[in-house]
C-alpha cells in the first residue's frame, strides 16, 4: 500500500512544497531544499524528507558529504506530477510551433 | 492555498503580444491556448480539452485576470478552474530579447490531487475521523455532466458547513465524501461502492438518471439510503430510495403555454439524448401537448457525448416546427444549442429545455442562448431576501469567479439540509429511520417553501424563465 503512505505524505503542505521544488529540478541537496523552503527550518525539512522517502515519493543518493534528493520516477505522486508537467509542457510546445509558423509580418503586426 | 504548484516554461521566437493573441483564437496552439471561449475577457467562461495520459479531459473554468503584455511589463492570463478540480492556472508572457518566455504556473489543491491519483488508478484512502457523520455526494466532475454539476459540490459543502455551525447531527459534524461518476453509469456504480466502503450510509446523487438508476439497482440490498436531488422522471422511489427535484409533467404543464405564445405556433419537435430521462420527458410531452392542442412534427435522439448534431438539426429546420423541446443535458446541450444557433434554428423556433440552468446557459453563450427557455424551481434571479443572502454566502465562500448557482446546485444544498434535519429528528443513524423522516419534510429554502411528501413527491413553485444576456428573465408559472 505504498499509495496510502504516499497520500498521507502528500497531505502535508511542507512536503507538497518540497515535492514542488523537486518537480522543477533533476536533483537537489538537503541544503538547497532548506534554502528554497522558508516556512520551516533545516531539521524539519530533514524529517519531512524522511517521510517522503519512506512513502516512496522521493529517492536519496549520497555523493561525498551531500545527500541528493529527487522525485522517485516510479512513485504514484511522480506519475501525477509528471503527467501534469507533460501536459503543460506539451501545450507550450504546441503554442511555440503555432507562433513560430505564423508568417513574420503577422508576428510583428501587433 | 497550500497545494502543489507545477511549473512549465518555454521560449518562443515571436513577440509577447503575438503569443498572447494566440489565446482563445483556435489557431492550433495546443490544448491550453486553444481554450474555447466566446471572448477573451475577465469573467468569460473557458473550456479546455486536456489530453491527460491518453484520454481527453474537459476542464471547465473562467478567466479571472487578464493583462496584455506592454512595452515594459509582462502579459498575464489567469484562469480559475472548477471542473474536474478546483485550482488556479496562470500563464505569463515575458519579453525575452525579440521573443517571449512563456511560463505556466498551475496550483492543484488536495481534492484535485486526489481526483488525479484516482483517475490514474492509484488507491487513495478516505481519511475517516471518529465521531463524524459521513454523507456521500455522487456528482459529475468529468464527462458531459460536469457542466450542469459545476456548483453542486460547492453548495453541498456550504450546506454541510451551515449544518455543522448549527451543531451537526446530534453533536457530531457532518462530513461529505465525494465521488465522480464521469457521467457514466458504470463508473457511478464503482464510485458509489467506494463511498459505501468509506462508511457512507446515505448517498446524495446529483447525476443523470442513467447513473442513479444503475446505482440504485446495484445497491438495492446494501442498506444505503439513496437520494437523487435534481430534476428527474421518478419511478424508483422506495423505502431507501428517494427522488427529489422537478418532474417533467409539472415542468411541461408550466411552460407549454408561455412557449407557444412566444413562438406564435403549436408545432413541436422533440430532440434529446437517448437515455432514461429524455425518453421519459418525451413520453410525458405527448399527453401534455395533446391537452394543449399542440402537435408533434418530429422526434430525434443522439447518444450522450455526441458533438455533431447537423443531421438532426436539418430535420428540425425541415419540419416546420415552432418550438423545439430540447432534452439534451450538460456539454451535449451546449454543443447542440450552439449548433442550432449557427444553423439558423433561432430564426424559426423557440426552444424549451427542462434542464436549462445557469452554468449551461453561459456556456451556450449570450448570443446562442437567445430564444431559449427553461423551467425549474430555482433561478439565481429569484426575488427575496433568503435568496439574496444565500447568493451572498456562496460568493463570500467561493468568490466572484465561481460557477453560477442553478436549480441543480441549489437542490444539492437543500438535500444536505433536508437530510440533516431528518437525521436529527430520527434520533438515530439507521438509514431507514432517517428515510422515514425525510419522506415527510418541510423547509423554506432560497427557492421558497419545499414540501417532501413521499419518496418521490416534492411540492414547490416552478418558474418559467427566458434566457437573456447574462442570465434569465424569470416569470411566474401559469
Amino acid at each position: 500500500m505504498a499509495s496510502d503512505l504516499a497520500f498521507d505524505a502528500l497531505a502535508d503542505p511542507v512536503r507538497r512544497e518540497i515535492l514542488s521544488v523537486l518537480a522543477g529540478r533533476d536533483e537537489c541537496s538537503a541544503g538547497e531544499l532548506s534554502a528554497a523552503i522558508s516556512r520551516v527550518g533545516r531539521t524539519a525539512v530533514s524529517s519531512h524528507l524522511r517521510v517522503l522517502r519512506t512513502a516512496g515519493l522521493i529517492t536519496e543518493r549520497r555523493t561525498g558529504r551531500f545527500r541528493m534528493y529527487a522525485v522517485d520516477p516510479t512513485g504514484p505522486a511522480q506519475d501525477v506530477i509528471r503527467l501534469l508537467q507533460e501536459l503543460f509542457q506539451s501545450s507550450l510546445d504546441a503554442a511555440r510551433a503555432a507562433a513560430e509558423s505564423t508568417p513574420g509580418t503577422d508576428r510583428r503586426a501587433m | 492555498m497550500g497545494g502543489l504548484a507545477l511549473h512549465a516554461q518555454t521560449s518562443i521566437e515571436a513577440p509577447p503580444r503575438a503569443v498572447f493573441a494566440l489565446f482563445g483564437s483556435a489557431s492550433g496552439a495546443g490544448w491550453l491556448f486553444d481554450a474555447t471561449c466566446d471572448r477573451v475577457a475577465v469573467g468569460a467562461v473557458v473550456t479546455l480539452q486536456a489530453p491527460l495520459g491518453g484520454e481527453r479531459i474537459t476542464v471547465l473554468g473562467r478567466i479571472s485576470a487578464l493583462r496584455p503584455p506592454g512595452p515594459a511589463r509582462p502579459g498575464r492570463i489567469e484562469l480559475r478552474l472548477d471542473q474536474p478540480w478546483r485550482g488556479r492556472l496562470r500563464v505569463l508572457f515575458e519579453a525575452d530579447g525579440a521573443g517571449t518566455r512563456v511560463r505556466i504556473v498551475a496550483d492543484l489543491d488536495d481534492s484535485g490531487l486526489t481526483w488525479l491519483m484516482r483517475r490514474r488508478g492509484h488507491p487513495v484512502p478516505e481519511r475517516a475521523h471518529a465521531g463524524e457523520h459521513l454523507v456521500g455526494l455522487l456528482t459529475s466532475k468529468s464527462g458531459p455532466g460536469s457542466v450542469f454539476a459545476a456548483a453542486s459540490e460547492n453548495l453541498a459543502a456550504m450546506a454541510v458547513d451551515e449544518v455543522n455551525a448549527d451543531g451537526g447531527v446530534r453533536g457530531r459534524p457532518l462530513r461529505l465524501v465525494v465521488g465522480d461518476d464521469d457521467t457514466d453509469p458504470a463508473t457511478g456504480v464503482a464510485e458509489a461502492r467506494r463511498l459505501v466502503r468509506a462508511g457512507c450510509r446515505t448517498i446524495l446523487a446529483t447525476t443523470t438518471s442513467a447513473t442513479f438508476a444503475r446505482v440504485s439497482a446495484d445497491l438495492r440490498r446494501a442498506g444505503v439510503l439513496l437520494v437523487l436531488t435534481l430534476m428527474n422522471e421518478g419511478g424508483l422511489g422506495g423505502e431507501l430510495c428517494m427522488q427529489l427535484g422537478e418532474r417533467p409533467e409539472q415542468q411541461l404543464r408550466a411552460a407549454v403555454t408561455p412557449l407557444m405564445r412566444a413562438a406564435g405556433g403549436r408545432r413541436w419537435f422533440l430532440a434529446g439524448n437517448d437515455y432514461v430521462w429524455p425518453l421519459a420527458v418525451h413520453a410525458m410531452a405527448r399527453p401534455v401537448l395533446a391537452d394543449h392542442r399542440a402537435s408533434i412534427v418530429g422526434e430525434g435522439f443522439a447518444a450522450l457525448g455526441t458533438r455533431d448534431f447537423a443531421p438532426l438539426i436539418e430535420r428540425i429546420t425541415a419540419s416546420g416546427a415552432d418550438v423545439v423541446l430540447s432534452s439534451f443535458v450538460g456539454a451535449d446541450l451546449v454543443a447542440f444549442e450552439r449548433q442550432c444557433h449557427a444553423m439558423g434554428v433561432r430564426e424559426r423556433c423557440r426552444t424549451l429545455t427542462l434542464a436549462l440552468d445557469e452554468p449551461t446557459r453561459e456556456r451556450i453563450g449570450d448570443a446562442a442562448s437567445e430564444g431559449m427557455w427553461g423551467v425549474s424551481g430555482y433561478f439565481e434571479q429569484l426575488d427575496g431576501a433568503a435568496n439574496a443572502a444565500f447568493l451572498r454566502r456562496y460568493r463570500d465562500l467561493y468568490g466572484r469567479f465561481a460557477p453560477p448557482v442553478s436549480s441543480i446546485a441549489e437542490a444539492a444544498y437543500e438535500a444536505v439540509h433536508l437530510y440533516a434535519g431528518a437525521a436529527r429528528r430520527a434520533g438515530e443513524d439507521e438509514p431507514r429511520a432517517i428515510a422515514r423522516e425525510l419522506r415527510s419534510s418541510r423547509a423554506r429554502f432560497p427557492r421558497g417553501p419545499v414540501t417532501v411528501a413521499g419518496p418521490e413527491t416534492v411540492r414547490q413553485e416552478l418558474f418559467v424563465a427566458e434566457a437573456v444576456p447574462g442570465g434569465f428573465a424569470v416569470g411566474r408559472s401559469g
